[in-house]
């Protein structure tokens, strides 16, 4: 029975109702977060498993038949996102045991990050096109409700922007639906796979396509439509930065992959060049971002622009290589991202700050912790061995092997300059002295550090054990480059 | 015993000193030496063998998918360079025992050197060039920590992120190089690479590659015009400098150059560009050390113009002077390490590094001082010592060459100036600091250091001394090997002894030796001269660089990011418009065979009613009541299309969405002014309206070219099997509730968070309700008028019941959960406000965040009811029974679905609107004010 492929929204679901019932208690909350996100990653993990025995499990939900009802497809790059989103959901629910303030857990902390899972779980799972969209929106009303949790003023601005200029991307991508299905009849993904190969109106399509491109970028934070994203990923709690850094801005990029690997494929010497230029400028215009700031959380959310140009720019050169070193930089980031705000969130708990200029002292008080930090900081700059390496190698190879120059240049420079802002957060919050305006030292919460030992041990791993890890995006390129196969798997065989 | 244990050993003992009792120093010490030892130990079992001439290699593959193998190789070449690192080091381990400090970590600073020495040792015996790569920045990222050991210092930071910046920019440039070697020669395998002939150098490819690696090399080795990192590198501690900036890592881009010989340099472009640059440096190095107050700052230029020197050595193109450039690789190494060892000695017992405090140390520590004085003699290249040997190879070599063409004659001039020069910053190190009066101004009086401290530095002078006499009993060998492996398989006869005869070698080492005392004799006028130029810092330039970087990027960011959200939005649509162009011209818009449905008058009215009553929203934009009602008037227009256009369920969503929507409006516009100031600028409204109408144009051009395609969509396939699959005969209620409930789900969940999303924002707000409208009129006394009362209370069963009817044939006709809970909102909402919030309380208390759990659990637990029967999340089922009153009848799990839909639609739209109404329960305060 292929209902497993339902069990990463399910849980995740029932997770929001459950905890939403006992909204009077935290304690309970948290314990059913705790054994929720674990039951998701097992879930996860078990579909992974499932999905690299079969190639491909789909269900067909209400069992309708595909392309009439709505089907779920687990292909290895959904099943690869699903298992990050429930490594992401684990750690920063134990994070947030901790962290997270009762204000916030009383008004719905727990209930809006299960619901958000859901909404991420089906954005990454659903072969239809409207209900990725269903899910965008789940996933927007969810993130939110985190954004403006504590209500603040600089949140309230901050989530002002950001869900103005989603709901713009969201208006866009509904009237490029409404538009594609007005074209071609159909919204399964596989279905509309078929039927644009027939359809003789490249013009239409390309301005189709056009229109998911701009609003999936806008999820993603690529140039030039990332302004909402350093507006607003600072604002909130530090477990919610972290959950947004990790995982929103790669759904948006997932979007991409699907929509640019197997539905709009047939112009790709138009589309896929704008998506280069779109990479290239990302890359660049997040880096330079970050060089002018001096906050650590405003750092490193340009710092996740300039990353997601270098997905964008995998999938644009579009050889097996690329989308190989695309899927790998999909989890690498996604992990060492996340973690990069975890340990931010535990500076902030020690300096009270997040300005670089009033931190320091940390490498001599907190060894361990400024260990931690370097294992992501350096996997982001891209130092062999770390998982961030093999990401940016793959990119660059494949770069260099189909001769796309310019790109390939930015896309080293760009590594130089992420490792200066790494360095400079080093210098200024772990090797400079510690200010004296800093009080005493506090105690670093267990719960606050497990994770991130967690995490920095998982970057490790993708990095020192690299082999099955670029074998399995190589199998995922293979797969996503392979249309047909995800048709037959959806639609059975049937044309 | 395999040759992977040399960098293993030392990797692994990067654990060692953190594990000792950080109290006890010898401890630490032994524990850090003993691994790098043992590979000491296994290099020399190794060595006979690669002095015959095999090469070692020891494969592993790692991730071959990418063309990375685990892959370790010794030749001659990386034989002289791994004794280099582990001799030179371990002297290093003992020196820095009894230099650091009590308060200095000492296990970290094992730590990282042991780490630094390790990725060394990977450079240079690594069998692939991309594993070769990765030591190559983890020797950039461990002297980082390393440079900036003392990093509450602002010195010390700075100096090891330049350092780290430059570096790790050539590490860069080096990894595109390697990644453009390995796509032409097919491996990244270092013996397939070497073996490739002269296959890179005939590939279109060679000036890029070149090019890179060049970049690569030069910045590691402190080459001009990238010099300028090495000597801010001097604020590490003296151990990392003696390590690090003399025998170790700016000797890497050495190595590399050395490595890479065999197949890069047999073109003009490696000649010129590789003996230009070694020239430039060698000079400028010479020249600047002898203006060095800071003896390592002195030390840190002399090695400048040494690097330079190997460097103009490696581009000369004889093949002898590619073996002298290793010859002085090692000698450099070893003179230097003593010297800066020596001057941490002298810093150490004396407080200061500054030349003009430092006088007349011979008599203080003439041990010391006779160890500093050899070594110094060496530098300059004073016969029977080391220094001279490889000086005079130097000399001999360039002589011999022609590598800059018409202008080698230029060569064997400018080198005996620079040796000059040499001469004479060595004079000064040995005559400022040993001789010439007495100390000035020193905290402390100067004595003889530790015994152990002095021994790493007596072993090197006496291998100065040694090798300056038996040269060729001592290195003849290794060199012999390391030429091999970077020339090929012929070699030269190597000139090992001291005396060559009368030759023009020799005269120009005696013209270098006068000429540099005469330089130091007469340094007044040069430095006098030399007073009149300002002195660059580059840390300084390098920060000020930066800062005219980040003033540029927050100079664009302000020009393009204006922290507006308007702005953001104008951006978006002004990017996705400039996007559209290009498939827009593409568009034809020729709708072949299409009927066009011919437009009627009650259309015509419509549309135009649709669009005056938008125009005016927009027009009264700033009349904010006014602007609400027009709105509506647009919601009504479109419900009249869908009903005219055959979708009665869309026209009854419409109207009733519409009706909650102008009430939630009101309510929100009560609270904010009844009019908005005017904001925008004619400029800014030109532009929207420009925006807006272009944007709208494209839209309807899109739809038309869609609109005028012939389509065959899914949709007959809803109409075929709604009554045979879904059980109903409205096929837009079963596409919701079934076909495609799993959206619908979704949606309702949406609805759901959104609500308790306002809830939460709402929640602990208090709004104070002005006394009198915007007019300064009261409000009516009357707040819930009779009339209203008693209509709406009577209204309510009527209206209840007509949402029951809805919700119940929803499934055949025109109706469902979703009007039905508007319906249903809608009647209560008409409640409050007949009776208001307190009278509503005080008789029907209703949990709407249950009403929405339980709507949303209803819907999740009807489509996992399908489970029970081993079917997809959702599947329908319905059958039909009859009952003796009431016929014939069907009952359907989609209608359970809807259930659920409803509740949470009732629950969300009152939970939203309840709480706005409730907002001001504080009374109006303005009375008692006025």
């Amino acid at each position: 029975m292929n209902n497993l492929v339902f069990l990463p929204i399910l849980i995740p679901l029932l997770a929001g109702a459950i905890t939403l019932a006992l909204w009077r208690s935290s304690k309970w909350q948290k314990r059913v977060s705790v054994f929720a996100t674990l039951l998701y990653l097992t879930a996860s993990a078990t579909l992974a498993w499932q999905v690299s025995q079969q190639g491909y499990i789909v269900l067909q939900v209400g069992g309708w038949q595909a392309p009439f009802g709505i089907s779920l497809v687990a292909d290895y790059l959904a099943s690869i996102m699903v298992v990050v989103t429930g490594i992401v959901a684990f750690t920063a629910v134990l994070y947030s045991l901790v962290t997270t303030p009762n204000t916030h857990i009383k008004f719905g902390y727990f209930p809006l990050l299960h619901i958000l899972l859901a909404g991420v779980s089906g954005a990454f799972l659903t072969g239809d096109l409207f209900n990725l969209f269903v899910w965008f929106e789940v996933m927007l009303l969810a993130s939110f409700g985190l954004l403006t949790l504590g209500g603040e003023r600089a949140q309230m601005e901050g989530a002002i922007k950001y869900v103005t200029i989603n709901l713009f991307s969201s208006a866009l991508f509904l009237s490029a639906i409404g538009i594609l299905y007005g074209t071609v009849g159909t919204l399964n993904m596989a279905d509309l796979a078929v039927k644009l190969q027939d359809v003789e109106q490249q013009g239409l399509l390309n301005a189709i396509a056009l229109m998911f491109m701009v609003s999936f970028s806008i999820k993603a934070g690529a140039f030039p439509f990332f302004f909402w994203l350093p507006a607003s990923y600072h604002t909130p709690i530090i477990a919610v930065s972290a959950v947004f850094a990790g995982l929103l801005t790669k759904v948006g990029v997932y979007a991409l992959y699907r929509v640019f690997g197997l539905i709009f494929i047939g112009d790709i010497n138009f589309t896929h060049q704008i998506l280069l230029w779109m990479g290239v400028f990302t890359m660049l215009s997040g880096v330079l971002g970050a060089a002018s700031q001096f906050e650590i959380r405003r750092i490193l959310s340009f710092h996740i622009i300039s990353q997601i140009g270098y997905m964008i720019l995998a999938l644009a050169i579009f050889t097996p290589l690329a989308i190989a070193g695309g899927v790998f930089y999909l989890f690498h980031h996604i992990i060492v991202k996340t973690n990069l705000f975890l340990i931010s969130g535990m500076t902030h708990l020690l300096q009270n700050t997040y300005q670089l200029k009033s931190m320091g002292g940390l490498y001599r008080e907190r060894p361990f912790l400024a260990a931690l930090f370097l294992i992501p900081a350096m996997s982001l700059a891209g130092l062999p061995p770390l998982s961030g390496f093999f990401a940016k190698y793959l990119v660059i190879e494949a770069g260099i092997v189909s001769q796309q120059w310019l790109a390939t240049g930015v896309a080293l420079f760009v590594g130089l300059l992420t490792l200066y802002s790494m360095i400079k957060i080093w210098a200024e919050a772990f090797w400079k002295a510690k200010p004296e305006t800093l009080s005493e030292t506090v105690k670093l919460p267990l719960w606050g550090v497990v994770p991130i030992a967690l995490m920095a041990i998982m970057t490790l791993i993708i990095g020192f054990a690299a082999e099955p890890f670029i074998l399995l995006s190589q199998a995922t390129a293979e797969q996503l480059l392979n249309p047909q196969s995800y048709i037959n798997a959806v639609l059975g065989g049937q044309p | 015993m395999n040759i992977a244990w040399i960098i293993v050993l030392p990797l692994l003992g990067v654990i060692a000193p953190l594990l000792a009792n950080p109290t006890r120093r010898n401890q630490v010490a032994w524990i850090t030496a003993v691994l790098p030892f043992a590979a000491l130990l296994i290099t020399l079992y190794h060595a006979p063998a690669i002095l015959a001439g095999e090469v070692v290699q020891q494969t592993w593959y790692w991730i071959p998918q990418i063309g990375l193998t685990l892959s370790f190789r010794m030749d001659g070449l990386a034989l002289l360079f791994t004794l280099l690192i582990l001799g030179i080091g371990l002297l290093i381990i003992l020196y820095a025992r009894y230099y650091l400090s009590s308060k200095d970590p000492m296990g970290r600073f094992y730590s990282y050197l042991i780490l630094f020495m390790a990725a060394m040792l990977g450079i240079v015996n690594s069998g692939n060039l991309l594993q070769m790569w990765a030591f190559w920045e983890l020797t950039s990222i461990s002297s980082f920590l390393l440079i900036g050991f003392w990093s509450s210092t602002g010195k010390a930071r700075k100096g090891a992120r330049m350092a780290l910046t430059i570096t790790g920019a050539g590490g860069l440039a080096l990894l595109a190089g390697i990644l453009l070697i390995g796509k032409v020669v097919g491996s990244l395998e270092l013996e397939a690479v070497l073996n490739s002939g002269r296959l890179l150098v005939e590939h279109q490819w060679y000036p890029v590659i070149l090019a890179l690696v060049l970049i690569g090399a030069f910045t590691k080795s402190a080459q001009f015009p990238f010099h300028f990192w090495l000597p801010h590198a001097m604020s590490a501690p003296t151990p990392v400098s003696a390590y690090l900036h003399s025998a170790t890592m700016v000797k890497a881009g050495i190595f590399l150059l050395a490595r890479m010989f065999p197949v890069l340099s047999g073109h003009d472009a490696w000649f010129v560009t590789v003996s230009l640059v070694g020239l430039a440096t060698l000079l400028l190095g010479a020249y600047t050390a002898l203006f060095k107050h800071d003896l390592k700052g002195l030390l840190a230029y002399s090695t400048i113009s040494h690097l330079g020197l190997i460097t103009l050595l490696l581009g000369m193109g004889t093949e002898l002077a590619a073996v002298a450039a290793l010859f002085h690789i090692v000698n450099h190494a070893v003179f230097k390490a003593s010297l800066f060892m020596g001057v941490g000695i002298i810093d150490h017992e004396t407080g200061t590094r500054d030349m003009r405090q430092i006088n007349g140390l011979f008599k203080y520590m003439p041990h010391t001082a006779v160890l500093c004085i050899v070594a110094a003699l060496s530098m300059a290249g004073v016969p029977l010592l080391n220094g001279f040997l490889s000086k005079e190879m130097f000399f001999a070599e360039t002589l011999e060459q022609s590598a800059i063409g018409a202008l080698s004659w230029l060569i064997p001039l400018l080198a005996t100036i620079a040796g000059a020069l040499s001469v004479a910053y060595s004079l000064r190190f040995i005559h400022d600091v040993f001789f010439n009066g007495e100390p000035k101004g020193l905290k402390k009086t100067p004595h003889e250091p530790p015994r152990y401290m002095r021994i790493p530095v007596e072993v090197l002078v006496a291998l100065c001394i040694l090798v300056g006499i038996f040269p060729a009993l001592l290195v003849g060998d290794l060199l012999k090997s390391a030429g091999v492996a970077v020339l090929g398989g012929t070699l030269p006869y190597i000139p090992l002894y001291i005396w060559h005869g009368f030759n023009l070698p020799l005269l120009m080492s005696a013209l270098a030796l006068a000429g540099g005392i005469g330089i130091y004799a007469r340094r007044k006028v040069l430095f006098q001269f030399q007073s009149h130029f300002k002195e660059v810092d580059a840390n300084e330039r390098f920060d000020a660089w930066l800062y005219q970087v980040i003033t540029f990027i927050r100079r664009i960011e302000a020009l393009i990011d204006k922290r507006s959200l308007q702005y953001y939005l104008a951006w978006l649509s002004v990017a996705l418009l400039i996007l559209l162009a290009a498939p827009l011209l593409n568009l034809s818009l020729v709708g072949d065979n299409v009927v066009i449905t011919p437009l009627t008058a009650e259309v015509w009215a419509g549309t135009a009613l649709i669009a005056i009553a938008a125009l005016a929203t927009v027009v009264n934009n700033r009349r904010r009541l006014f602007a609400a009602l027009l709105i509506s008037i647009v919601g009504l227009g479109v419900s009249l299309a869908f009903a005219r256009f055959s979708a009665p369920d869309l026209a009854l969503t419409q109207i009733s969405v519409e009706v909650i929507t102008t009430i939630l409006l009101l309510l929100a516009l009560f609270f904010l002014p009844q009019t908005t100031p005017k904001e925008s600028k004619p400029g800014r409204l030109l532009r929207d309206i420009g925006l807006a109408g272009i944007f709208g144009g494209i839209m309807a051009t899109l739809t038309y070219a869609m609109l005028t395609r012939p389509i065959e969509t899914i949709s007959d396939y809803f109409l075929a099997n709604s009554k045979t699959g879904g059980g109903g005969t409205n096929v837009v209620n079963v596409i919701l509730v079934d076909f495609r409930g799993f959206d619908t789900f979704g949606e309702i969940t949406v609805l759901g968070i959104a609500a308790l999303g306002i809830y939460k924002l709402t929640a602990g707000m208090r709004l104070f309700l002005p006394a009198t409208n915007e007019d300064g009129l009261p409000w009516s006394r009357d707040k819930y008028p009779l009339i209203l009362k008693q209509v709406s209370q009577s209204i309510l069963p009527l209206a209840l019941l007509i949402s029951a009817y809805i919700f119940l044939r929803g499934h055949n006709l025109p109706g469902g959960g979703f009007i039905a809970g508007l319906i249903t909102a809608i009647a209560i909402v008409q409640q409050y406000i007949g009776h208001g919030n307190d009278w509503i309380q005080k008789r029907f208390y209703a949990n709407y965040v249950g009403f929405i759990a339980a709507g949303l659990s209803i819907a999740l637990l009807t489509g996992l009811g399908s489970w029970l029967w081993q079917k997809p999340f959702l599947t329908s089922w319905f059958d039909y029974f009859t009952w003796p009153v009431f016929g014939k009848f069907e009952l359907a799990s989609a209608m359970l679905f809807d259930l659920g839909v409803y509740l949470t639609v009732v629950g969300a739209a009152m939970l939203i609107l309840a709480k706005l109404g409730q907002l001001t329960v504080v009374e109006p305060y303005s009375e008692k004010e006025d």
